[in-house]
């Protein structure tokens, strides 16, 4: 029942790197299991059964998107495996997806790693900015899209070549705990980026804005969008009253506070009054 | 140009000024400038990572535009570092944004006003991207490929790759022209105004930061050794006392914390450090759930 040869191996790798890389650069969606299911099936000499396969598995697929930043179960291992094993184990489609699931589970783990890995890089991508590096910059967006292709590769090459039976004790074997400390750590994380961002805008006199904003999220469950119309409304008011104290040239010293780290606007201002 | 190399610690210790050593507007952006740098947006999550998401693809494919605009070092300096910071926004739809940012870089604007502008954007248009793209665009292309695949026809995946990009790419590059577009005839209005419009973007900009907190950062104790005994009684950490003291407190209270260690100066990779810490230790602990059991 498993005779993949080695070159069937390696381009099942090979095109689950490429897959890799495009679920996040390039997003031409040939990652998805409908392509890749037929994708396999050719490779492995039974295109009917790829192309059937990965159809069932994109619905599977269909609702488990990345929404705001949220990894989903991995949408190309699940592709990848699934059709692997529904065409090398005689699976049916179906059963196929019970097999991908947990391997997808396990890899989106693995992927919230790496993006928790890769932190230090932007760190690195500053020093290089500061320095008008572009030509570092350029080659540094190549780190992670070749950490992708190389550890898809390996998760596509090495099932191939060994069947199900071999690798799924190897999942397995994987502390669960050190999964979930760097999922938790990942979700974390995009604190400290706003934490960043707050050392650049924060004023106290916008303060408010920024309560409001959390407020309007946390309690109200309001999506970005209207909290960004809403800050634009309060915002808008906000210009019209400093523009009609200004041309009544009443507010004594009350003139508008002009943006972060500007420390000349009174002169803007002083021939309004 | 034999300035001496910048380091981590310049980096920590540099305030980006609002200003521009060299303010000179020139009108350098080209048609195929754009072009260039809508092909460079399908690096956009290039250098993905849980603390600025995208802002290093942002960044590269905003590259070939800033190199033109910021001939003077300094200046081409502090414009990447600005851009590098956090952004997340839809992959679809960035070209739009693109376009206005790069129209303002090339009239020199303010770097307070276009940070603003810039994250009072991304948010928005992120929600608006899942929801026309994620959840309209692929359902509707991928049930099409899907009904032909269902019957074993090529032209199923065939099929959604065509309809899927048709849309994808014309999003792209004609968003991209618009944004410019955009962006160059707003400027006009947004020169004599540029103290105003810095006040409101930077109040638009906190709203959004305001609202991404609370929805992004995800900082709950939902393990399986999350309930505390107080006297007899049981009571789940998460739900039992953080939820009722206020919903999303941990996040709010974390990026304080990384807000207040970076204003005394302790680096950014201290804290992701840190970060690290507490995920493993707090799952180790059991107060963060583990991924579920592989069968």
């Amino acid at each position: 029942m498993h005779d993949v040869t080695i070159w069937q191996a390696l381009l099942v790798g090979l095109w689950a790197g490429i897959a890799a890389i495009d679920q996040f650069n390039g997003l031409t969606h040939i990652h998805r299991p409908i392509v890749t299911g037929a994708v396999i099936g050719i490779i492995l000499g039974q295109p009917t059964t790829g192309i059937i396969t990965g159809g069932t598995l994109e619905l599977v697929w269909a609702g488990m998107v990345p929404l705001a930043g949220a990894q989903p179960p991995n949408v190309v291992i699940g592709g990848v495996i699934g059709t692997l094993f529904a065409i090398l184990s005689g699976l049916s489609p179906t059963t196929a997806v019970g097999v991908a699931v947990p391997f997808s589970v396990a890899v989106q783990a693995l992927i919230t790693l790496l993006f928790t890995g890769m932190a230090p890089v932007a760190h690195a991508m500053d020093v290089a900015g500061l320095n008008g590096d572009t030509k570092r910059l350029d080659w540094m967006a190549w780190i992670e899209p070749a950490i992708l292709f190389v550890g898809f590769f390996i998760m596509g090459f090495l099932p191939a070549l060994f069947g199900q039976n071999v690798i799924t004790p190897v999942v397995k074997s994987i502390p669960r705990w050190i999964l979930g400390g760097f999922q938790a750590a990942g979700g974390i994380m995009p604190a400290v980026g706003f934490g960043m961002l707050l050392k650049i805008m924060w004023k106290i006199e916008y303060a408010p804005f920024f309560v409001a904003g959390f407020i309007a999220a946390a309690y109200l469950h309001m999506e970005i969008l209207p909290i960004a119309l809403l800050a634009a409304a309060f915002a808008a008011y906000d210009y019209f009253a400093n523009q009609n104290r200004k041309s009544s040239g009443g507010g004594g010293g009350q003139t508008v506070p002009a943006g972060p780290t500007t420390d000349d606007d009174e002169e803007d201002y002083s021939n309004g009054i | 140009m034999a300035s001496e190399e910048k380091t981590f610690k310049d980096v920590e210790q540099t305030q980006i000024p609002d200003t521009y050593q060299d303010p000179t507007v020139r009108k350098v952006i080209t048609e195929k400038d754009l072009h260039k740098m809508v092909w460079r947006s399908l690096m956009l999550q290039s250098s993905f990572n849980y603390e600025r998401m995208q802002g290093g693809g942002w960044t590269y494919s905003l590259i070939p535009g800033l190199k033109k605009i910021h001939t003077n070092q300094k200046d081409l300096g502090y414009s990447l570092l600005d851009n590098l910071q956090f952004y997340n926004t839809h992959p679809f739809l960035v070209t739009f944004i693109q376009g206005i940012i790069i129209a303002m870089e090339e009239n020199k604007e303010n770097r307070s006003t276009i940070r603003g502008i810039k994250v009072a954007l991304m948010g928005p248009l992120g929600g608006i991207g899942d929801a026309l793209f994620w959840l309209t665009l692929l359902p509707i292309t991928g049930g099409i490929g899907v009904s032909l695949s269902e019957q074993g026809n090529i032209f199923g995946p065939i099929l959604f790759l065509i309809l899927f990009n048709a849309v994808h790419f014309f999003l792209l590059f004609w968003l991209m022209d618009y944004g410019y577009n955009t962006g160059t005839r707003a400027i006009a209005t947004m020169r004599e105004k540029t103290q105003e419009i810095s006040r409101a973007a930077t109040m638009i900009g906190l709203a959004v930061v305001g609202g991404l907190t609370a929805s992004y950062v995800k900082f709950a104790f939902t393990g399986t050794n999350n309930v505390v005994a107080i006297g007899k009684m049981k009571m789940n950490i998460q739900t039992g006392i953080i939820d009722k003291i206020m919903p999303a407190l941990m996040p709010v209270a974390y990026v304080f914390f990384c807000y207040w260690m970076l204003k005394k100066g302790r680096s950014p990779l201290t804290l992701i450090g840190i970060t690290l810490l507490i995920g493993l230790v707090g799952a180790a602990v059991g107060l963060f759930a583990w991924p579920a059991v592989i069968k």
